[in-house]
């Protein structure tokens, strides 16, 4: 009997000391000196010497020096960013939302977007009075464009890795380039709190932050509201008749676990791991049968164009009339500013939870009813 | 004679026992898991499983159909193409003839995209009948004047080279979400269709093939020669001009319904010849029909189940077993004129 008391005892002790061990840990993860991410893991930003700040993106590291002072000598394998920032050039599309809402849309001078692909209402007035112009795709950018307006600094997405050469032009010709990865945050509110980081870059960090907070206040009760257990799918069709369905750990499904339902597929339904994100294309079989019974669907009309109405959506996949949310005329589509309009990811949830909760408008900011 | 007469027969009863069993597995095979018991208790009492029945009758069914029908049009398409160009390598894939095709239906999906509206199967028909025309005419205008086939089939690459170019020039000043559509359609794929495109299929593939068939006289004295033709009565213009209008009318049928398929046209009619032994088009045809149904059947098995729930392009696997025939057909050509 004493042996299993002491024995308990120990274990007791053991397991304080591991929690302890846990508590300080978590604690030392976001330093003093840092700034604090609540739910970004994608990047961080450590205050340094000289009123500098180090921004690590990955692999990469950049330093952001403000004006007139110098990067620290200690930290020579990264970027200079020189402030102020002008003549940005963003070929990231969803930083964009992210730099009007810091309040630095009138630094970026050039796009890697057309005028008719923004949905966002700032950035087609900054190009319609020729503050913003469009210097070609991603891929190929006007180089010649980027020395004449002496561009600052090169704001790149992931899409980037695919053409290397390209990065590597415009960090020939002594243009920063920033690589950057809020794609890959599996939060949404991760996402969204990548507007820090523009804060810092474009020295308007408090705008930032507090737009943050306003946004994250939004959701109140619904990140602790109990689930309601709706199921809902995120789709489209693509032109070859495949399905093309957001991967089980990618944000949106998050989104709508955030909101109250539950995704329905699972990552053991398409052979997916939970660092799988994005999109893939399943067959018309494999759709059918894990959603028929979805309690809401919501068509994705980013890349297949906007639909009006449910008959609209059966002549591409006649099957959908037996799916139970098309009975019940619990089908949505998604607007085309969903992508693009960053800084929304709170609103979004909201939207969905009216939506789990039955008690949305047939048009909202993000999504409609489709009749 | 006998001996030819047997392989004809044992070859006949292979194909169409290998295009019953692999529909049969077509329709049993997917990434949905329906067991054959399933199969059968739903088929038998669609209420009381309608998820298996809807998969099998409206995704699967269809789909099958739609494989065996376009590419047994494939084949046909090649076979006639082969004759009258009197080229075994000739195909409607590599005289550049699905990449007109191509081109035209990517030309309509970029303005339907663009413009709002939608594109009918029919309307997709005719763009592919149309590209391809184009592209068929200049291969005939091109092989009136060179003798050597390598040219000819040289001159055909470059057609679908230029078809190409003008496909990304379109694609260069496209949406990107027009761009992501083309890239997939563009893959080939017998995914998404449904039972009214397999009717329409048939429609327009059964007819073509039947006067195919009733050609096979004309086709049989036109392999002799031109000279042999006219002597036996045969009007060449007119027949130059049928065949080469179901030549395309199938293609184009296939690229318009399923995107471009590579190969088919090519490996299934020399597959075909050399197991029959014979080359005569009223016994070949409908064998090449068969060979190409079957030939897509497997292939189509393959993009659905390799990677299931994904799926692979049809071309992926098409030219993964049909590129190797060519290059065969090639080397053993090499090989007959050195030996001469």
């Amino acid at each position: 009997m004493l042996k299993r008391i002491l024995l308990s005892a120990a274990a007791c002790i053991l397991l304080a000391g591991c929690s302890a061990k846990g508590t300080a840990v978590s604690k030392t993860e976001t330093p003093e000196n840092s700034l604090n991410l609540e739910y970004a893991k994608q990047f961080t930003a450590e205050y340094v010497d000289n009123g500098c700040t180090l921004v690590t993106i990955g692999e990469d590291r950049y330093m952001v020096v403000p004006e007139g002072k110098t990067a620290p000598s200690d930290y020579s394998d990264a970027v200079v960013i020189q402030q102020p920032l002008e003549c940005v050039y963003n070929a990231a599309s969803s930083a964009m939302d992210l730099i009007d809402g810091a309040g630095a849309l009138d630094r970026v001078s050039m796009t890697s977007t057309k005028y008719e692909d923004w949905c966002l209402s700032s950035v087609r007035e900054a190009m319609d009075s020729g503050d913003i112009s469009y210097i070609g795709k991603y891929s190929t950018p006007d180089y010649e464009a980027l020395l004449e307006m002496d561009c600052g600094l090169a704001i790149e997405s992931t899409m980037i890795y695919h053409s290397p050469e390209v990065r590597e032009q415009i960090e020939a010709l002594g243009i920063p380039v920033l690589v950057e990865r809020s794609s890959y945050e599996k939060d949404p509110l991760g996402r969204m709190e990548w507007i820090k980081l523009y804060g810092i870059l474009f020295g308007c960090e408090e705008q930032a932050e507090q737009l943050f907070d306003e946004k994250t206040k939004l959701l109140g009760d619904i990140l602790t509201d109990e689930k309601n257990g709706k199921t809902a799918a995120f789709f489209y069709i693509n032109s070859s008749g495949g399905v093309v369905v957001r991967k089980p750990s990618d944000y949106v499904p998050e989104m709508m676990r955030m909101a109250g339902g539950e995704y329905i597929f699972s990552n053991s339904d398409l052979g997916t791991d939970d660092n799988a994100l994005s999109t893939m294309t399943i067959q018309p079989e494999t759709f059918y049968e894990k959603a028929w019974d979805a309690d809401v669907l919501i068509y994705n009309s980013d890349i297949a164009g906007s639909v009006e109405s449910i008959s609209e959506l059966m002549e591409k996949y006649p099957l959908l009339s037996d799916f139970t949310a098309v009975k019940n005329g619990d089908v949505w589509c998604t607007e085309k500013n969903m992508f693009q309009q960053t800084t929304g990811a709170a609103d979004m949830i909201a939207e969905l939870h009216l939506i789990f909760t039955g008690e949305a408008d047939n048009k909202m900011n993000f999504m409609y009813r489709l009749e | 004679m006998k001996t030819q007469r047997v392989r004809l027969i044992a070859g006949y009863i292979v194909l169409l026992l290998l295009l019953v069993i692999l529909a049969a597995v077509n329709i049993c095979a997917g990434s949905a898991d329906i067991s054959v018991s399933r199969l059968r208790s739903a088929l038998a009492e669609p209420e009381s499983d309608k998820v298996a029945y809807n998969i099998i009758t409206q995704l699967r069914l269809p789909r099958t159909a739609a494989a065996a029908i376009l590419g047994g049009a494939l084949a046909v398409s090649g076979f006639l193409l082969q004759n009258f160009f009197a080229n075994p390598i000739a195909g409607p894939y590599i005289l550049g003839i699905s990449s007109g095709a191509k081109l035209t239906v990517a030309l309509l999906m970029v303005l339907s995209l663009s413009q709002g509206f939608a594109v009918s199967s029919l309307g997709m028909i005719g763009a592919a009948f149309v590209g391809a025309m184009m592209s068929m005419g200049i291969v005939l205008m091109i092989s009136g004047r060179v003798k050597r086939m390598s040219v000819l089939i040289v001159c055909g690459v470059m057609i679908g080279y230029i078809c190409s170019s003008v496909t990304e020039l379109v694609v260069n000043f496209s949406d990107d979400s027009n761009i992501v559509n083309l890239h997939n359609w563009s893959m080939g794929s017998f995914s998404g269709i449904v039972k009214g495109e397999a009717l329409t299929a048939a429609a327009v593939v059964f007819p073509a093939c039947i006067a195919a068939f009733l050609l096979s006289k004309p086709m049989n004295a036109y392999q002799l020669g031109e000279s042999y033709a006219v002597n036996s009565g045969v009007r060449i213009k007119a027949f130059r001009a049928l065949l080469i209008l179901l030549s395309s009318i199938l293609s184009a049928c296939v690229t318009a319904f399923a995107g471009p398929v590579s190969f088919v046209g090519v490996a299934v009619p020399h597959i075909t010849k050399s197991v029959f032994g014979t080359a005569k088009p009223v016994r070949i045809l409908p064998a090449c029909f068969l060979g190409g149904a079957v030939f897509c059947l497997l292939c189509d098995l393959i993009t659905r189940t390799l990677f299931a729930p994904t799926e692979l392009s049809i071309s992926t696997v098409t030219a993964v077993f049909g590129a190797p025939v060519v290059v065969y057909m090639l080397l053993h050509r090499e090989r007959g004129r050195a030996n001469v």
